[in-house]
């Protein structure tokens, strides 16, 4: 006679394997924090000098090309509030951070963790293929969040002291959404190739290098006819063109994002329900 | 009416490229019953359980579980896995990754695992990073335990065991049986599945070569054995002995190759001062050479 028999069916809570992300990341997001913190406070701790030298800066950035200056993000300017974050944060270091951040992690949600051979014993429990990599996905966009979140509350919350008060919050909260996205269309690109490969370096070639070359369309956009005519295409063009600093909320800054994240999370996801585990 | 098996593989086919990692492999294992999966290494063992437990998709073919397939999560809670090769998280500490499956599971009774721990002697309390690796494979032992399944897929389960830990897992594996489990538990090592399982399967190059009861096996199976004397043999001793298929002597010692039982060769041998006997568990490849060479030479 066989003991085996029918059980409840099973209740698995939602979010354990989020949760799990999570916890073992709590080191690593605290020393990211603090060091994004850090270069946010030392950059908003040098505007009022910046400012200070304000006439001479503007009179050389009128000498300049349009390009140039779009280039340095200075379009609002150089000594400007809005214009000083710009073009020392938000239109390169912090994107960067950020997207190396998430790249890093998002590279290992599926197909990292399937290389150091934890995706399979974690597969083995009740838990679909699809719930992992979405939970996981969902914990890189949380840990990135975080992340944003630290670097934009240095600007809200030292307004007074940094000298930056003619910049409303509202816009900075507007920055610090569009640079989020920025960063989360590179780690969903990640995520994404992971899922469907299985493999890690792909991985992160496909995010650092979409990074990359959409960067350098940006750039070179008004320079050279040919990367101006692809420049729509290009996620730092949406975040930075113009900038939220500046302008406050922009469509392109949030719908296109969104919509190449959710476009290649489902996809990722979806190939990674179907094949061989590696 | 027989009761339905609790594993069923039918006509399962799993290519790789060019590569046939299994070819139309049929295999059975009812509850109470545990089934050893021998092979080489490279014979299809871990890609029969990988597609078992739905981590690769068959070419062809099926691989079921509990009437179903290891993709309903319903049953797939009902399965304890060991993989081939272990490595789980290795910054949780032993017990946080206990806890977590167990949550996954929809809760594990700490008790269970406690005991699970005492039992294999597993400090749930360290970093699996920092553990020896037959210490990380109890981690990965008694998370395939702790929900007491009613389906045991082990794949080498015992590799980097000490043998009084292997001894205590085989004994988890026979109580699991005894509760009405079944149990696919695949080795390379003839000893270790002679010691445990009711039925064996053969792979070689993804195909079942063969299919029998271990005392069936045992007949075909081939032993090296080495026997040490207190004094030089008497000439002519170890000639014609049944199931002796090649004998060297130099001094007092006796190199020997014996296919099937040993009875004979033991009764011949007593009385002449047998210091040692040393058995060589060489490759299964090597233990069914002749087997092996038959199926070479029939093609």
């Amino acid at each position: 006679m066989s003991s085996v028999t029918t059980r409840p069916a099973l209740r698995v809570r939602p979010g354990i394997v989020l949760r799990q992300m999570l916890a073992e990341r709590r080191r690593t997001l605290a020393w990211w924090s603090v060091s994004i913190a850090a270069l946010a406070a030392i950059i908003g701790a040098s505007y009022p000098t910046v400012k200070d030298f304000g006439s001479q800066l503007e009179e050389l950035l009128r000498q300049l090309p349009r390009g140039v200056i779009e280039l340095m993000g200075a379009g609002g300017g150089l000594v400007s509030p809005e214009g000083y974050l710009n073009s020392r944060f938000y239109s390169g270091l912090f994107p960067i951070l950020l997207l190396v951040f998430g790249i890093m992690v998002a590279a290992w949600t599926v197909a990292g963790a399937e290389r150091e051979g934890t995706l399979e014993p974690l597969l083995a429990n009740p838990v679909s293929r699809t719930r992992v990599a979405l939970e996981r996905f969902a914990g890189t966009a949380v840990l990135l969040a975080m992340l944003t979140f630290v670097g934009t509350a240095v600007f809200v919350v030292l307004r007074g002291p940094f000298e930056l008060t003619s910049l409303g919050v509202g816009r900075l909260v507007a920055a610090g959404v569009g640079v989020f996205l920025l960063a989360m269309v590179f780690t969903a690109l990640t995520f994404a190739t992971g899922a469907a490969t299985g493999n890690k370096g792909a991985a992160i070639a496909a995010g650092a290098g979409a990074a990359a070359a959409t960067y350098l369309v940006f750039a070179l956009a008004a320079f050279v006819e040919f990367f101006g005519n692809l420049r729509w295409l290009s996620p730092w063009d949406w975040f930075l063109s113009p900038s939220p600093l500046t302008d406050g909320w922009t469509a392109w800054a949030v719908w296109p994002p969104l919509l190449v994240i959710a476009v290649a999370v489902a996809l990722g996801t979806a190939l990674f329900a179907r094949r061989d585990l590696r | 009416m027989a009761e339905a098996p609790l594993i069923e593989i039918r006509q399962l086919t799993k290519r790789f490229g060019e590569l046939t990692a299994v070819d139309s492999l049929d295999l059975t294992v009812r509850a109470g019953e545990i089934y050893g999966l021998l092979g080489p290494n490279g014979a299809g063992k871990s890609t029969t359980i990988r597609s078992l437990m739905g981590f690769v998709r068959p070419t062809a073919g099926h691989a079921g579980l509990l009437g179903g397939t290891a993709h309903d999560l319903a049953l797939r809670a009902r399965v304890g896995y060991v993989g081939g090769d272990v490595v789980l998280d290795r910054g949780l500490r032993a017990g946080e990754l206990l806890r977590w499956y167990g949550d996954l599971r929809g809760g594990v009774g700490r008790a269970r695992v406690g005991e699970l721990c005492e039992r294999l002697a597993l400090d749930p309390g360290r970093r699996i990073g920092q553990l020896s690796s037959g210490n990380r494979q109890k981690v990965a032992i008694v998370q395939a335990f702790m929900h007491d399944p009613d389906v045991l897929v082990l794949d080498e389960p015992t590799a980097g065991l000490d043998p009084l830990l292997q001894r205590s897992v085989l004994q988890l594996v026979r109580d699991r049986r005894d509760a009405g489990a079944a149990v696919l538990f695949s080795s390379h090592l003839l000893p270790e599945v002679e010691d445990i399982a009711d039925r064996v399967g053969i792979l070689r190059t993804g195909r079942l070569v063969r299919e029998d009861t271990i005392a069936n096996l045992r007949e075909i199976a081939r032993h090296r054995l080495e026997l040490r004397f207190a004094t030089d043999l008497p000439p002519g001793l170890l000639d014609g002995v049944d199931g002796v298929a090649a004998v060297e002597v130099d001094g007092r010692t006796a190199q020997l190759v014996v296919d099937g039982s040993v009875a004979e060769l033991v009764r011949r041998v007593a009385g002449y001062g047998v210091e040692r006997i040393i058995s060589h568990d060489d490759d299964l490849e090597d233990i069914f050479f002749t087997y092996y060479q038959a199926e070479e030479d029939a093609r």
